[in-house]
């Protein structure tokens, strides 16, 4: 299943400018591939580095987490604020303008109140990072 | 010698936990003895569906305040196959 970009809005809360995903090509319980196209004119390129353009590692997490985001929504619909509770990355590859993301999300355990999932990103036949983080809502304190 | 489910579980908590296996007593409370929080308890469950090739629901979750608790409920979810 395609989502653009109204529908992934549906599914999440972030909006301009921190809505990092621009189209989500596959999502099922089981696997969410979502796309971001880097552009020159990103805002960030401005100050990350003047001269240099290279897309934030920190804003890679933050797609990759909007990413584990609408993998969550597929098994647990229910509107409920996420956090990002926990994030073990790595990267391999820094992203230039004109780069386009696939961010694959995969779950380890999704839960209504908490979820872990592993999220891996590439750009074309170059992987830029991998990590597993986790989101939980606020009332997630189970034990 | 092959490692006693006990050791196998024990070696998991220490491992998410980020303490020493011999720091973690077998009934003490995770969370309110040994300095656990919900999120670690996430990261033990994965790790013993993996392991074991087991699916523990959601709402087992809060049982699983003691290493002994883990042990039982692991044991529980592999005889239901």
């Amino acid at each position: 299943m395609v989502l653009e970009i109204e529908d992934i809005k549906k599914l999440i809360p972030q909006r301009f400018p921190f809505l990092m995903i621009d189209r989500v090509l596959e999502a099922s319980p089981e696997k969410v591939i979502a796309i971001k196209n880097v552009t020159a004119s990103e805002q960030f390129f401005k100050g990350h580095f003047p001269g240099q353009p290279i897309m934030p590692g920190a804003l890679i997490i933050e797609a990759m987490a909007q990413t584990g985001l609408v993998l969550h929504r597929q098994k647990f619909p229910i509107d409920k604020l996420l956090f990002l509770v926990s994030v073990k990355a790595r990267f391999f590859e820094p992203v230039f303008p004109g780069d386009q993301l696939a961010i694959e999300a995969t779950p380890i355990k999704l839960m209504s109140k908490m979820s872990l999932v592993k999220i891996t990103v590439h750009a074309g036949d170059k992987k830029i990072a991998e990590a597993e983080m986790a989101v939980a809502s606020k009332d997630a304190k189970t034990v | 010698m092959v490692p006693s489910i006990k050791d196998e579980i024990l070696e998991i908590v220490a491992t998410v936990i980020e303490k020493e296996v011999g720091d973690i007593s077998l009934d003490a409370h995770l969370v309110q003895e040994v300095g656990a929080d919900s999120m670690m308890a996430l990261e033990i469950l994965a790790a013993l569906e993996k392991k074991y090739h087991i699916v523990i629901p959601e709402e087992r979750l809060k049982e699983m305040t003691t290493v002994n608790k883990i042990i039982q409920m692991v044991e529980t979810a592999r005889k239901r196959g």
